[in-house]
């Protein structure tokens, strides 16, 4: 081959980048320029076109059986059919859901220690340790991990996230999905001195965005706290609270 | 060729079905490209486990940011292939710098048979480039390879290779640019 011209300082860094061969600082700097200067993101595209066919050569390997059920349940819950448009936006929360949840269990002595002082034993009343007059009661994106306790034994059951953009809080259950099968679980709004409000029911192993009404979003605030309750089918029967017994309690933090 | 491409896409249409959030076309999708991607991570990451987790992430992206899929940039098969790539990347890259500790070998692409969702387009692009790759030295296409599907940074290929890191870079970049020309001619 001939010698070929040298590409310029600001191609050859979009080729590098699209090669993978940039450590992270400038991987960074790449990323930030793709978003700023759309010349250099359509070199950065041209080079990944002119690469990727390197991995046509790679043989299929048929993914195994129960990989599609595992990724249709991380999509975005009730989003079937078209009926919802954007599904950036939901999505993006359900990843931001997937964020906590992941930290809600891999780093899950940390999210134990920051809600020690919300845990309750099952079958006790919750108890909401703070009490705080909400500021900015709309204003922020909030997080809680539900967790319950028996012993030492701290195990994560819910997270949730509530973003005020969206006026919706998203619960994603991690209890295997089909457990609790005669019975259901309900998810309740515990703040200050109100009797807990009902957010709704949340399946095992799934996960749900719950539009919140504006009069619940006044409550949504750092202190407040979720609770989940096992409940018969139908959800709770006391009009003022759960009827069944309360099998975790996350306090909401700001993230 | 990312115009040829476009035409001959088939898969495209799904995309948009994507972006408007109909789970259905994103199953189609799976269908039709998942054991492509699966392998892809597999090459890359050389661990099932791992590459099932990087597999489900990969799908996930793909529906969340199926509304900048530009049909007209590149081809359905290279825009998920990318983010198969990627993904399956950062994941080697998150095990740490002993992931980059071992030699350059093992280089040999194997060859794998036709795939029946190959576009006819890629397969002349596959051609194309590996043309171009075969005009380059052996040790310019070895790095370019070790690159490309280890991700491995310009200061741990100088490791690897033993020779100064601007040395490296200019093979690197004397490569890519003579593969630009070669693949423009």
């Amino acid at each position: 081959m001939s010698e070929a011209p040298d590409l310029s300082e600001a191609e050859a860094f979009a080729a590098e980048h699209a090669l993978g061969v940039l450590n992270a600082r400038e991987r960074a700097e790449a990323e930030a320029r793709m978003a700023r200067e759309p010349a250099f993101a359509a070199d950065v595209e041209a080079w990944r076109s002119r690469l990727t066919p390197m991995l046509d050569n790679i043989e299929p390997v048929p993914a195994p059986e129960g990989l599609w059920p595992r990724i249709e349940r991380l999509l975005p819950a009730n989003m079937g059919g078209g009926a919802a448009p954007a599904n950036d936006n939901s999505a993006s929360l359900m990843n931001k859901v997937r964020f906590w949840r992941n930290t809600a269990v891999g780093g899950f002595a940390l999210a134990a220690a920051s809600l020690a002082g919300v845990m309750v034993q099952v079958n006790q009343p919750p108890v909401v340790v703070e009490k705080q007059v909400p500021v900015a009661p709309q204003g922020q994106l909030l997080s809680a991990s539900v967790v319950s306790q028996e012993g030492s034994r701290v195990q994560p059951l819910f997270t949730a996230a509530y973003d005020p953009d969206r006026k919706a809080l998203i619960v994603t259950s991690l209890l295997p999905e089909g457990s609790d099968r005669d019975k259901v679980h309900e998810l309740w709004l515990i703040a200050g001195q109100d009797n807990p409000k009902s957010l709704g029911l949340v399946e095992s192993g799934k996960a749900k965005i719950i539009a919140l009404p504006t009069e619940l979003m006044a409550k949504m605030s750092e202190g407040a706290a979720l609770a989940v309750s096992i409940e018969p089918p139908g959800g709770s029967k006391n009009p003022n609270g759960p009827s069944g017994p309360v099998i975790g309690v996350g306090k909401l933090s700001r993230l | 060729m990312a115009a040829a491409a476009t035409t001959n896409d088939s898969l495209s249409p799904l995309m948009t079905r994507i972006a408007n959030g109909e789970r259905e076309a994103l199953r189609q999708l799976y269908q039709a490209t998942s054991a492509k991607l699966f392998g892809v991570c597999l090459r890359i990451l050389s661990d099932r486990e791992e590459s099932e987790d990087v597999l489900q992430d990969v799908y996930v992206t793909i529906w969340r940011r199926a509304d900048r899929f530009d049909g007209a940039r590149a081809s359905v098969m290279t825009w998920v292939s990318t983010i198969a790539r990627n993904r399956a990347i950062d994941r080697l890259r998150a095990r740490g710098p002993m992931a980059y500790a071992e030699p350059v070998d093992e280089l040999e692409i194997p060859d794998g048979a036709e795939s029946a969702e190959a576009l006819l387009s890629a397969a002349d692009d596959r051609s194309r480039l590996a043309g171009c790759m075969s005009e380059l030295d052996d040790r310019t296409q070895s790095v370019i390879r070790t690159a490309f599907f280890e991700g491995v940074t310009y200061e741990a290929l100088a490791k690897r290779m033993d020779a100064p890191l601007g040395t490296v870079k200019s093979w690197i970049r004397r490569g890519l640019a003579k593969l630009k020309g070669c693949l423009q001619s």
